[in-house]
């Protein structure tokens, strides 16, 4: 699994909020005082580029990017063991693991930041957004589905791709919208789909290699993101107002947190769950 | 707790069922997808009679809420319906969108072979109809999403099977799940859940009795293009041509063993010694007999996995001396370690005329001892003793005296050769042609499966003399 933890944009998003959620309670911590994650936070950002791609805030910054809220999701307590996944099932599948891949049910960064978290803007957002022709890609690969977890605008079109030499079923299980189940048998196939109502999540699993699986959330606006490595995440283009906003985890459940845009920028968000 | 008389009739109730079902199956050369309509047409809805029949007929396994909770839900694999959900395996639609009213009521008036769902013809069409309009009643699926019938090609004909269809199949990757020669042995087969977390195993194919939407080319093809809602099968209704799904659907037919089921197995005599050896031409001669298994699962009486082993055919080939017996049986996994597969012919004491026990009940408190001859794959040796339990399969003992056997595993299919002199060298055991028929059951177990032991009814076996088997 890669974990490339000094490249990541948001690293140092994530760095603040390390420096500031110690000790918290389990339950969503409102908006943090960002002075207090100086001291842990600096020692590692001396070794951090501070023009990150991606626009991230330096260091000390009160607020994230302007017209976004941001943040990080923690894990506190102990972090189950990734368990490693056999894959005997399939020689396909297993001769494109050298080693076997772990499951991402949990995946914790360094200093305890949730991956794979579904963010979005549950309350507050006006107006229609019109939904982007350009696919979201969910791609079959090493049978494994990647991303794991993804947003996508309803009516927003998804391709889904078998990169494998071998047959995969994609059996969707959305409930507001209608399910699906369909085979993929041949390496480089491609299926279009399409989810036309909001819905959190939508959970899609491959009968055949049953550790297979990934989830959608269908939002009808674009404003919402899943965290990476370092539990952090942005969503950008918020318009000023009020909001509240959802955090969606497989294993953890779910958190909301109102926030306020004002002149383009919010406090920026943090999150944590107990692993107990 | 449920009386015993109760569960013995239950059992037998069941079991009539299953083996009426499995011969109407084997009997019906009509396609069964075709709907049928009452010839007078469909009734006017109402909800008030189908709520009726259903609480008459269907809430005792489907439950009162139509959950799929009744009273004797657990009693079956699969689990009945949970009706409310919307969520039907046998349609003609496209994944995912509801069946239609014919759909339904195909389901309804045929039943579901190879499950507990037994037909229900018998209820006049008007009947059938109103509990169609009542289950759809019992579900928002059918106000929310419309039926989308897929498209179902004119048979273009004629076929290659043997050879387009075998490679369609390959390609296709049904193998991954039904294995290279249909038996439900692929790799993926052991690992299968539904969509409510329930285990579940991929369809044999070679046993079209037990198909559970119809074993014609055209039944196939429309589980095919429709998938299987609820189980692991999808739809290849967007990677197949209409040619294609023919040829793939011509192929699976002609996977399809012919089962001949029997209450009478019939042992021709054999030429010279009994023959040990699984490949002797002699075999060729013997009268097959295919003989329905059930599982039984005594710990709990409730039904936790899928049933993997679902008949047996026996050939048997007689002596003056000796019964020669060739079982086979389909199991989706070889297991020879830890909890091994294992077989078990079993007769009735010579002193035990008109004893009755049904194996599904044995072993019970104050059961006869029977003539318990058994064959396990770890140890591959077969023996033979009088016995009061099914665990003396599993352990040895001095009482025990040994049976010629072979057996040989391959391509998810047990093939066992099983020698008994007419009379036992073991005390008190049975003597094989004493009278006209001998009565002869068997007990299956899948090491993979090792809950449940699969089990026959007692069958009879008749010696022809050589006399008799004049051609």
């Amino acid at each position: 699994m890669k974990r490339t933890p000094w490249m990541s944009p948001l690293f140092i998003a994530t760095a603040v909020a390390i420096g500031c959620g110690g000790g918290k309670s389990p339950n969503a911590s409102a908006t943090a005082d960002p002075d207090d994650a100086a001291p842990q936070g600096s020692a590692q950002l001396a070794q951090t580029p501070t023009s990150a791609p991606g626009g991230a805030p330096a260091a000390g910054q009160r607020t994230v990017d302007s017209g976004s809220v941001g943040g990080t999701v923690r894990l506190v307590g102990a972090a189950p063991k990734p368990e490693p996944v056999q894959m005997n099932a399939d020689p396909a599948c297993q001769q494109q693991h050298a080693t076997p891949a772990l499951s991402e049910e949990v995946v914790v960064g360094p200093g305890g930041g949730l991956k794979n978290v579904f963010v979005y803007v549950k309350e507050g957002v006006a107006g229609s957004f019109p939904p982007p022709t350009t696919p979201v890609t969910l791609d079959q690969s090493g049978c494994w589905y990647h991303p794991h977890v993804f947003g996508i605008q309803a009516n927003q079109p998804l391709e889904i791709v078998n990169s494998d030499a071998t047959l995969h079923n994609i059996n969707a299980k959305p409930t507001a919208n209608p399910p699906f189940n369909v085979a993929q048998p041949v390496k480089g196939m491609k299926t279009k789909k399409s989810f036309a109502k909001p819905e959190i999540m939508v959970k899609f699993k491959c009968n055949v290699h049953p550790w297979m699986s990934a989830y959608a959330g269908v939002v009808a606006h674009p404003f919402f993101a899943v965290t990476d490595e370092q539990g952090a995440f942005t969503i950008a283009g918020l318009p000023d107002g009020q909001y509240v906003l959802e955090a969606w985890h497989e294993k953890y459940g779910t958190h909301t947190q109102s926030i306020t845009v004002t002149q383009g920028a919010a406090k920026s968000v943090e999150w944590t769950y107990n692993a107990q | 707790m449920t009386p015993k008389w109760y569960r013995t009739w239950r059992s037998v109730a069941v079991a009539l069922t299953l083996s009426a079902s499995a011969a109407r199956a084997t009997a019906a050369a009509e396609p069964t997808n075709a709907p049928r309509a009452g010839p007078s047409g469909r009734p006017t809805p109402e909800l008030a009679a189908g709520r009726a029949a259903y609480t008459q007929h269907c809430a005792r396994c489907h439950g009162a809420q139509g959950h799929g909770d009744g009273l004797d839900a657990k009693r079956f694999y699969p689990r009945p319906r949970d009706v409310t959900l919307g969520v039907y395996k046998f349609r003609s639609t496209a994944s995912g969108t509801p069946p239609t009213d014919e759909d339904l009521f195909r389901t309804i008036t045929d039943g579901l072979p190879g499950t507990n769902m037994p037909d229900w013809r018998h209820l006049d069409d008007s009947a059938r109809w109103q509990l169609v309009y009542y289950l759809k009643s019992l579900s928002l699926v059918f106000q929310q999403t419309q039926p989308s019938p897929v498209t179902v090609a004119q048979d273009p004909g004629p076929h290659d099977a043997a050879t387009q269809g075998k490679a369609l199949y390959e390609k296709l990757g049904c193998a991954a799940c039904h294995g290279t020669a249909g038996r439900a042995n692929g790799p993926s087969a052991a690992g299968l859940v539904d969509d409510w977390g329930m285990p579940i195993r991929p369809a044999n194919l070679t046993q079209g009795w037990a198909y559970r939407g119809g074993h014609d080319a055209r039944s196939i093809m429309l589980r095919m293009l429709t998938g299987i809602d609820g189980a692991g099968m999808p739809s290849y209704a967007e990677v197949v041509s209409p040619q294609e799904a023919w040829q793939l659907a011509h192929y699976v037919e002609r996977l399809q063993e012919p089962a001949h089921w029997n209450l009478i197995i019939r042992a021709r005599p054999a030429d010279g010694a009994l023959p040990l050896v699984l490949e002797d031409p002699r075999w060729a001669q013997a009268d097959r007999t295919d003989v329905r298994l059930r599982q039984a699962v005594a710990a709990t009486g409730e039904w936790v996995a899928p049933a993997t082993i679902k008949s047996i055919a026996v050939d048997a080939l007689a002596t003056n001396d000796a019964v020669a017996f060739r079982f086979t049986w389909d199991d989706p996994s070889e297991s020879v370690k830890g909890s091994p597969d294992a077989f078990a012919l079993l007769l009735k004491p010579a002193k035990s005329a008109g004893d009755v026990v049904t194996l599904h009940a044995w072993p019970y408190v104050g059961a006869p001892a029977l003539d318990l001859c058994a064959w396990r794959a770890d140890t591959g040796q077969a023996t033979e003793e009088l016995a009061t339990t099914f665990h003396r399969v599993f352990a040895p003992s001095r009482r025990q005296v040994s049976l010629p056997s072979t057996a040989r595993y391959a391509d998810g299919r047990w093939q066992l050769i099983l020698h008994r002199a007419l009379q036992s060298d073991a005390p008190g055991t049975a003597v094989i042609g004493a009278a006209p028929l001998t009565s002869v059951a068997f007990a299956v177990w899948d090491g993979e499966n090792a809950q449940a032991r699969a089990v026959s009814p007692w069958v009879d076996l008749a010696l022809r003399r050589k006399e008799e088997d004049a051609p």
